[in-house]
């Protein structure tokens, strides 16, 4: 008789106020369950607000994304007010969405995924003794150059957003500071140093060497091209995850989203791909179509909020708690939202798919996506983003033009979207007589931890484990993997010191059948 | 400088105690040496605000380590045992605490936790601010009377 057991992984690392549980018959994930266990409620903070409130109040969800989040409100009302800002603007503007980008990028993989190759179940492997000797926690060389290094390159917000952290510098119309051409030029510095040690450190070899690698067999050809390829944190994480099959779970549904990010500011040497340098779009598959933000809808019949029939789009979304057990099949404070009726991933992947990235086209193309190939799009975001960075630092020549008055914001409705570290990220806002009347934010983490949608179908990463094999139940690492390769986030909660550890826990369920 | 770096989310009550106190140091005029800083909740990104300063003194929420509606005053070293193993985006002061000694450039400087329990009130809001000055003002927690 075939067994099946549950197992809840309240993982750490992935968040506090996300649970995953999973069943697990004959060995292999059979089903899944994310659960958002907090209750957030932004919307309802914001509501009666001044107009310009969501500057300050929504950097402030979250410690990690609060570029992210300035960038999506200031568009939001842009949008309201018909103004658009000067193209020093916008250049200083994406600077700091992409300093927030490659910092985060970096701590994830090697903070916080890497962190998972140093665990027990993998002492046989061949190159354990070198993960630990790069990934321990606290003492691990990778994780204390990532370290010292990542937290460099985050002044540049504070440079030019005069304050850190949660800055609120971008206002409708520009941004608030005047950067002096000093200031621009420690930008730069800092940019060029953080360069210096992601092409020495993480990949090896230069950005353009990297950015040649087009296709599987180009990454095999890079591998065994030097030993500075093999030994760098990114060939060494190939290695790995080739050894331990990273590459053979995760898969999913394999649709993708990005709302598109990063403005293409007027007269610029930058080449995007439309209107923005980070593409937006929507793939199944590798087909990619273009992106709408009107297709988007939000469910909520597994949601702890009120219901209502089948989906709604967040300009007429509600966000009002039920709180009511299992009742009705409800488990999770995240809504669900869905793409023209479709659950999407969205992260670092889905923009290398949706801009039609020659390697990610084809490493999606021939197995599906997997925990390899995100974590993979997320370590070599940097390689696509530094030289745009440093190509606007150069352009912002200081004339005095970072800002166009708009008129006051009495009423209207817009909506700013863009893409955080995590992925698509909009906001949808209504004024009304000078006060906020309606808010919605869907975060990257509601596209992929979402729990089942009103057609009763998985979210992404709920999909994305079924098929997992567990090898030991009491040590379930490869629900850490997949889960970690989303890269969730639900932290935007309360951060008080605790006595004694919260450490993840992984309970292993009556068995059953 | 010495530094007061207050943490915590002013959109959650239960974790304003932090928010609260820089408010009031902030309607105060504090020394020439001392900066209160509103550290949010951005956690290890405060490590930039640690380097170079002569002393740094948190101010944040804590629970178990006094009685309900008390002030504390924790040394980093007992603060940082609440840290998880690894890093994670709820990582927050206590992963600081403990990383400090493996990545600080530049001398460490005397770090200690102004720390609040239970619901904060008026009182507690401004113990805990005369506290972190008290502690600050004298660069270490180590001689605190009078509380």
């Amino acid at each position: 008789m075939m067994q099946k057991v549950m197992i809840n992984a309240p993982l750490n690392r992935v968040e506090g106020d996300l649970e995953i549980r999973t069943e697990v018959d004959g060995g292999r994930v059979s089903d899944a369950w994310c659960s958002g266990t907090m209750y957030r409620g932004f919307e309802k903070i914001l509501a009666g607000r001044g107009p310009l409130d969501g500057l300050v109040i929504t950097p402030r969800i979250c410690g990690i994304c609060t570029t992210s989040h300035l960038t999506a409100a200031v568009k939001a009302l842009d949008m309201i007010a018909g103004v658009f800002p000067p193209p020093n603007a916008v250049r200083i503007r994406n600077l700091t969405l992409m300093a927030e980008h490659i910092q985060s990028d970096m701590r994830h993989a090697f903070l916080m995924f890497a962190a998972d190759l140093v665990n027990p179940a993998y002492r046989d492997v061949p190159l354990f003794d070198e993960a630990v000797r790069r990934y321990q926690p606290f003492k691990g060389e990778t994780v204390i150059e990532t370290i010292k290094e990542t937290k460099k390159v985050l002044e540049i917000i504070a440079i030019v957003g005069g304050e850190w952290p949660h800055s609120s510098y971008m206002v409708p119309g520009g941004i608030v500071s005047n950067p002096a051409s000093g200031d621009l030029m420690e930008c730069l510095l800092l940019l060029k140093q953080y360069r210096s040690w992601y092409e020495k450190r993480i990949l090896g070899c230069s950005l353009e060497r990297w950015l040649d690698v087009r296709s599987s067999s180009d990454i095999d050809v890079w591998l065994e091209e030097n030993n500075l390829h093999r030994e760098s944190d990114l060939g060494f994480y190939i290695r790995f995850a080739r050894e331990i099959g990273l590459d053979r779970i995760g898969r999913g549904h394999g649709n993708f989203i990005s709302y598109g990010s990063l403005d293409i500011p007027e007269g610029t040497k930058v080449k995007g791909k439309g209107k923005h340098l980070v593409a937006s779009g929507f793939a199944q598959g590798i087909k990619v179509t273009d992106f709408s933000h009107e297709k988007i809808l939000e469910h909520v019949s597994h949601s702890w909020f009120m219901d209502y029939n089948g989906g709604r789009h967040p300009f007429n979304g509600e966000t009002i708690p039920y709180a009511s057990g299992r009742e009705s099949g409800k488990y999770s404070w995240a809504k669900s939202p869905r793409y023209d009726a479709l659950p999407a991933e969205t992260g670092p992947l889905a923009e290398m798919i949706t801009a039609e990235n020659p390697l990610f086209t084809d490493l999606v193309s021939r197995t599906g996506p997997s925990a390899f190939t995100r974590e993979l799009a997320r370590i070599s975001r940097p390689a696509y983003l530094m030289p745009a960075m440093e190509a606007w630092i150069l352009e912002s020549v200081s004339d005095g033009k970072f800002y166009t008055s708009p008129e006051e914001i009495i009423e209207g409705k817009g909506y700013g979207v863009t893409q955080a570290s995590r992925g698509a990220l909009g906001h949808w806002v209504q004024i009304e007589n000078g006060a906020i009347t309606h808010y919605q934010i869907i975060t990257p983490t509601a596209w992929n931890a979402s729990p089942r949608d009103s057609n009763g179908t998985r979210g992404p990463l709920e999909e994305a484990l079924i098929g997992t094999e567990i090898k030991d139940p009491s040590n379930p690492v490869e629900l850490g993997h997949v889960v970690r390769s989303f890269d969730c986030c639900l932290v935007c909660t309360v951060h008080t010191v605790n006595r004694g550890k919260e450490i993840g826990r992984v309970k292993v369920g009556a068995a059953i059948l | 400088m010495k530094r007061i770096i207050c943490i915590g989310n002013r959109l959650v009550p239960e974790d304003s105690a932090g928010p609260a106190v820089y408010d009031l140091l902030k309607q105060q005029e504090l020394p020439l040496d001392i900066e209160a800083i509103d550290g949010g909740v951005a956690g290890l990104n405060l490590l930039r605000f640690v380097e170079g300063a002569e002393c740094v003194v948190f101010v944040d929420k804590v629970n178990g380590f006094g009685k309900p509606n008390e002030v504390v005053i924790l040394e980093s070293a007992e603060a940082s045992t609440a840290a998880e193993n690894t890093h994670s985006h709820s990582a927050g002061l206590p992963y600081l605490l403990r990383i400090i000694p493996e990545v600080c450039e530049g001398k460490i400087p005397h770090i200690s936790l102004v720390g609040i329990e239970g619901h904060p009130n008026e009182a507690l809001i401004d113990e805990a601010a005369a506290i972190a000055l008290k502690i600050a003002g004298d660069g270490k927690s180590s001689h605190i009377t009078g509380f």
